[in-house]
């Protein structure tokens, strides 16, 4: 099916594969590799986004994808580091889901419309819409770790926004442990009209807008987000389940004036705690679950090839959410900490520095590259793609640096007999940079958005509903002259801001 | 103005085939001219060469995603100018004539977009070129040429001729042999201060010498401009149906057609060339360009604003020309007055102040006039009286494609529900193949760029051009923005996030979605701004030297006169409980809801009257968004409403952004 050829330049060895109908070609890469891939001819997509014929498409920093097919395709590509065939995957199980989807789509958006515009409506309509009302997929998607979650997410929005239908999926990720379009450390909602791109692990859902151009706006996304600060769900689950209902009222707040909008429903993607099970997290595990099936009203929850899970979402919430179990992919890959750590490294870097391409050896450097070569990076054509980040000195008193809760929470089991807590889970507590032991050196930031301007609105825990502006890390930290070296993504002031601290650290 | 294709014509042969096959011959049977000598750039150029040319064969048929794409190679190749400049000349003279027209749109897309160097490049060789082409191609592809040369007497960025005059008369005196567009030459010389013509001032020359362009204008001439313009507002109509406006020209057009081709003096058919090119470089009366952006943002002024002289009596102008300082955008109007009654003009003393009439008029007035001059036979269903006005009324998106887009749905809607796809395990599981189907044949239209798909449905066409263009601004801004850094941006705020489902979906550049937004606001304000602006009231008979000021701001409100409806006025003025007011003070007045504002508005504006007006003025608000982040327009409002009753109270001068006229 393979065959290799010597390409003209002598040099670059590049493979020609043939895909045969719904089969896809996996690959992974090695740290400091990249990959070029070219669809020749046929149609082809990563994860739901399609190629188009004769650009090649840049992968890196350890970039684990497919390229599938629905009616066979040939692509030439160069150098990966494993690669495979595999011509058994679950995507016709997520086409189904995906029609399902837009069956629910349809029908929510003609019941939007007849109900708010009942004169306009005719009378097949009203026949149509009948046996209404009718819900938009709003979907949560459950599983133990490695079980593709995030890939299926990402598979189902991008069919949406494929639809040719103006959907605008509202993809929310409560996942800490991911970053999605932020960075780790946040939970967030980002709405998506155009398909989501892959080229590197450090962006896997879209990423956040920059100054540059950008022709996929699934590359300049401007999510909601809330900052939790930590990986772990474990590390402060009432902050967890604070943030997912405040995220989900704003989603609601948003589609209020949105029709087409909250009729392309939602997409959750979870982390594996939610669905691991240990004696330990099991009841906040349940309180998350809840939290997100509250919030988010959602009415479908798709559980990724755990047998377990699923009769336990059927008994909890079979009555009132359609709780379907979905089969597995195959060709998901094993990750480890040290992996998740270096993913975390590339996307801090890919946030304030934009992205460094290498193409494979052999190819034209970016920076030689015409636009006829027809480079695709992560969908964007722009050869440069490198962002600016400003490094600035300032005093102790411009920012406000606070911690949630005690950054070591002994369990309340674990108190004395009758003693309470003294500072609870929830309580804001200023961090003074001039004491050691801070934590501050070299730690992520998350700079908060402004408070209430209005004095009589505000109250003690307002901070913890304050969405985040953006991220900044502290480089260096002078105490005897009481200053802050504070990497931030531009140049806007930073005086008088409110940033909370999480356990997140970046060096570079 | 558009050249190019609209929605109806995308993806469609311009000219029938005439049985030619598809030209894909290989890039060997092509004859390359000699190659350029050695550049030192990473992409050699032979290779650039060949790849430019192997593009260019497929520009068989008018596409504008094929167009665009090859332009902006081009716009970013400007260093192989010479390369593609060759390489598009010899395209032309080797294709078919069929498919010379295409080629053409590309130089000239090149041309006005990218402008510096290809202009200069192309200039050398385009007079052969589209002289030689013109011989070859049919009828109707010559009046294709003919609509292009008319716009390359403009397009410039800076206004001239695209090529230089030298190139342009030279194409249209070979065009019109009988040296009728010798007035090219008179608009292109140098115009500084001429330009700058204090309105009455024209209108007394209008008066006082003979109608313009009398000399060697042949009807054939007129008529062939005259369908140019009739086609362009009718492809403007066909885009927006429910532009009333485009509606009364075309009417107006057809009339003057008929008019010309039953035979006018040469004098009339001066005037009627005269306002059909004032028409024709008005650019605001038509759709903006479907196919390309203009080369710059601000319009190039109207190159004909000043009526044809014969060559003799130029110096007649220059004498009278005084050295007032207009600001330009009063210089871009354009008064013709071609009947001398009317020219008895009030002495008012701020013309400037006047807020530019809506370029509707100058068609209106040309076809009033010769009504009036007993050419025409005015219908009253079809005079423009109130042509003026209706160009005020948005131009609402037509209701018709709304309804086929809910027709749209309907049909999707069907398709998918037939599909019949249970949500349960066991049903998605089992082996279906409709997907592609949704996916791939519905959506034929692809992007050659990032790949999304489009239907072909009239919707989805526009759909896809809409997108094209923003690959071509994004683009655009890209080769704009080399060389200064971009950063990350912050995230937006609750409430922009909450209310901003328009900017996310539209697929437009997210990066300046927040400034966006406030440009939305901005937008929405110049909008108000502008209709509050256009109100008026008519001056009671009588009352014309009366001194009147506006009761809140204390400025003067000046008399003017209203060519259309022949009526003294008072522009930006309402009439409140038997006071005048300043439209736009009245409204913000209406707005505030403060006990102080309201309290002026009760008063007896005499106390005002004794007040000095005051000469200094801010400028408006909207015209310089802040640059802060986090303000937002609710901000705005705020501040708008608190800081008026205190500057009022502390009887201070009215620092406010009204009665300015946006000439200033």
């Amino acid at each position: 099916m393979a065959y290799e050829r010597a390409s003209d330049s002598g040099q670059r060895r590049s493979q020609e594969w043939t895909l045969a109908a719904e089969t896809e070609y996996r690959f992974e890469l090695d740290a400091g590799t990249s990959l070029a891939i070219k669809l020749l001819r046929g149609r082809a997509e990563i994860f739901g986004s399609e190629l188009v014929e004769g650009k090649i498409y840049l992968f890196y920093e350890e970039c684990k994808a497919a390229v599938f097919t629905w009616q066979g395709c040939t692509i030439e590509i160069s150098q990966p580091s494993t690669e495979y065939i595999s011509e058994e995957t679950p995507m016709s199980a997520y086409a189904n889901l995906h029609v399902a989807f837009e069956g629910m789509r349809v029908r929510a958006l003609l019941d939007a419309q007849v109900t708010a515009h009942p004169e306009k409506a005719t009378r097949e309509d009203l026949e149509e819409n009948r046996d209404g009302p009718h819900d938009a997929p709003r979907v949560l998607i459950l599983g133990p770790e490695n079980s593709g979650k995030t890939t299926i997410t990402k598979i189902l929005v991008n069919y949406a926004t494929r639809a040719g239908q103006d959907w605008c999926p509202m993809l929310v990720n409560v996942d800490p442990g991911e970053g999605a379009s932020m960075l780790p450390g946040t939970l967030l909602a980002a709405p998506i009209s155009t398909p989501l791109q892959t080229s590197t692990p450090a962006h896997t859902l879209g990423s956040a807008a920059t100054s540059a151009p950008s022709h996929i706006s699934s590359n300049a996304l401007l999510p909601l987000g809330y900052w939790y600060g930590h990986a772990e769900t474990k590390r402060n689950p009432l902050l967890m389940d604070r943030l997912i209902r405040n995220l989900g009222g704003n989603i609601w707040d948003r589609w209020d004036t949105d029709l087409r909008g909250r009729a392309s429903g939602l997409i959750v993607d979870t982390p594996s705690s939610f669905s691991t099970s240990s004696a330990a997290n099991n009841e906040h595990r349940h309180n998350l679950i809840k939290a997100c099936v509250d919030a988010f009203r959602i009415n479908v929850i798709l559980v990724v090839g755990h047998e377990k899970l699923n009769v336990e979402m059927q008994r909890m919430y079979g009555s009132r959410v359609t709780v379907v179990k979905i089969p597995k992919s195959g060709g998901v890959v094993e990750l480890d900490s040290l992996y998740r750590a270096r993913v975390h490294k590339y996307q801090m870097h890919s946030y304030m520095y934009g992205e460094r391409v290498n193409p494979p050896l052999g190819l034209p450097s970016l920076a030689d590259a015409s636009p006829l070569t027809g480079y695709i990076i992560g969908g964007e054509q722009s050869t440069d793609l490198t962002l600016a980040p400003l490094s600035s000195v300032i005093n102790f008193d411009d920012l406000s640096i606070w911690r949630i809760g005690e950054e070591t929470m002994a369990p309340t089991s674990a108190l004395p007999i009758g003693a309470a807590r003294v500072v609870s889970e929830m309580q804001p507590l200023h961090i003074d940079p001039s004491l050691p032991g801070s934590g501050l050196y070299n730690a992520v930031l998350a700079i908060l958005a402004p408070p209430h301007p209005d004095e009589v609105e505000r109250y003690d825990e307002e901070i913890l509903d304050l969405t985040v502006t953006g991220f900044v890390v502290v480089t260096a930290l002078d105490i005897p002259n009481k200053r802050l070296t504070i990497l931030s993504p531009n140049q806007g002031s930073l005086s008088g801001r409110t940033a909370i601290l999480g356990s997140f650290e970046w060096q570079e | 103005m558009s050249l190019y294709p609209q929605s109806q014509a995308y993806g469609q042969m311009q000219n029938p085939p005439m049985g030619y096959p598809q030209p894909v011959a290989p890039p060997g049977n092509y004859h390359y001219p000699p190659p350029p000598p050695a550049q030192p750039y990473h992409v050699d150029p032979h290779t650039f060469r060949r790849d430019y040319t192997a593009q260019l064969a497929e520009l068989t048929v008018n596409s504008r995603p094929i167009i665009q794409n090859l332009s902006m190679i081009a716009q970013d190749h400007t260093h192989y100018a010479d390369v593609v400049t060759q390489c598009i000349e010899a395209h032309i003279r080797r294709v078919p004539p069929w498919m010379k027209l295409p080629a053409f749109y590309l130089l000239d897309a090149i041309s006005k977009n990218v402008y510096d160097p290809y202009a200069r490049h192309f200039s050398t060789v385009v007079v052969r070129l589209f002289i030689d082409t013109y011989e070859q191609v049919d009828p109707s592809t010559r009046s294709k040429m003919i609509e292009m040369l008319t716009t390359w007497r403009n397009g410039a960025p800076s206004g001239k001729e695209l090529f230089g005059v030298i190139t342009q008369l030279a194409i249209e005196r070979h065009i019109w042999p009988d040296d009728a567009s010798r007035n090219v030459a008179v608009s292109s010389s140098p115009k500084g201060p001429r330009r700058r013509i204090n309105r009455r001032q024209r209108r007394r020359q209008s008066s006082s010498r003979s109608p313009p362009g009398s000399s060697g204008i042949s009807a054939p001439q007129v008529l062939s401009e005259l369908e140019i313009v009739l086609n362009q507002k009718e492809r403007a109509f066909q885009l927006n149906p429910y532009d009333k406006v485009a509606q009364n020209q075309i009417a107006i057009l057809h009339q003057l057609r008929k008019l010309v081709v039953q035979g006018v003096s040469q004098e009339e058919l001066g005037q009627i060339l005269h306002q059909m090119r004032t028409t024709l470089s008005q650019p605001q009366s038509v759709p903006p360009p479907a196919a390309i952006p203009p080369p710059s943002a601000p319009m190039p002024p109207p190159h004909y604003g000043r009526p044809p002289f014969p060559p003799g009596s130029s110096n007649h102008l220059s004498a009278a020309a005084p050295q007032v300082s207009y600001p330009p955008a009063f210089s871009q109007q354009v008064y013709q007055q071609p009947k001398p009654e009317q020219v008895a003009v009030p002495d008012v003393a701020n013309v400037s102040t006047v807020p530019p009439p809506p370029p509707v008029e100058n068609i209106a007035s040309i076809f009033s006039a010769l009504v009036k001059a007993g050419l025409v036979t005015g219908s009253s269903s079809s005079t423009p009286t109130g042509a003026g006005a209706t160009a005020r009324e948005p131009a609402n998106r037509p209701v018709n494609s709304a309804e086929t887009a809910t027709e749209t749905d309907k049909q999707y809607r069907k398709a998918i529900l037939s599909a019949q796809v249970k949500l349960n395990s066991a049903d998605i599981i089992r082996q279906r193949t409709v997907l592609p189907q949704f996916l791939y044949d519905q959506l034929p239209g692809q992007c050659k760029h990032c790949g999304i798909r489009f239907s072909d449905s009239s919707i989805g066409k526009q759909k896809m051009q809409d997108h094209m263009d923003m690959h071509f601004r994004q683009n655009r801004k890209a080769g704009q923005a080399t060389g200064r850094g971009h950063s990350r941006g912050w995230f937006i705020s609750v409430e922009d996030w909450t209310n901003d489902s328009e900017v996310d979906i539209k697929g437009k550049g997210r990066a300046g979605a927040p400034r966006s937004m406030k440009a939305a606001a901005a937008a929405d304000a110049a909008k108000v701004d502008a209709e509050l602006r256009a109100l008026y009231v008519v001056v009671p008979p009588g009352d014309e030297a009366k001194r009147l000021s506006c009761p809140i701001c204390n400025e003067r409100l000046e008399p003017e006169f209203m060519e259309d409806d022949e009526e003294w006025v008072w522009k930006n003025a309402v009439n409140k409980d038997d006071k005048i007011f300043h439209a736009t003070c009245h409204a913000e007045a209406a707005l505030s809801k403060t006990a102080l504002a309201v309290r002026l508005r009760s008063e007896v504006s005499s106390r005002s009257r004794s007040r000095t007006p005051e000469a200094r003025r801010t400028p408006p608000k909207y015209d310089s968004p802040s640059p802060s982040r986090g303000v937002k327009r609710k901000a705005e409002d705020d501040e708008s409403k608190t800081s008026q009753p205190s500057e009022q109270s502390e009887r201070t001068p009215p620092m406010k952004k009204v009665a300015i006229s946006p000439t200033e």
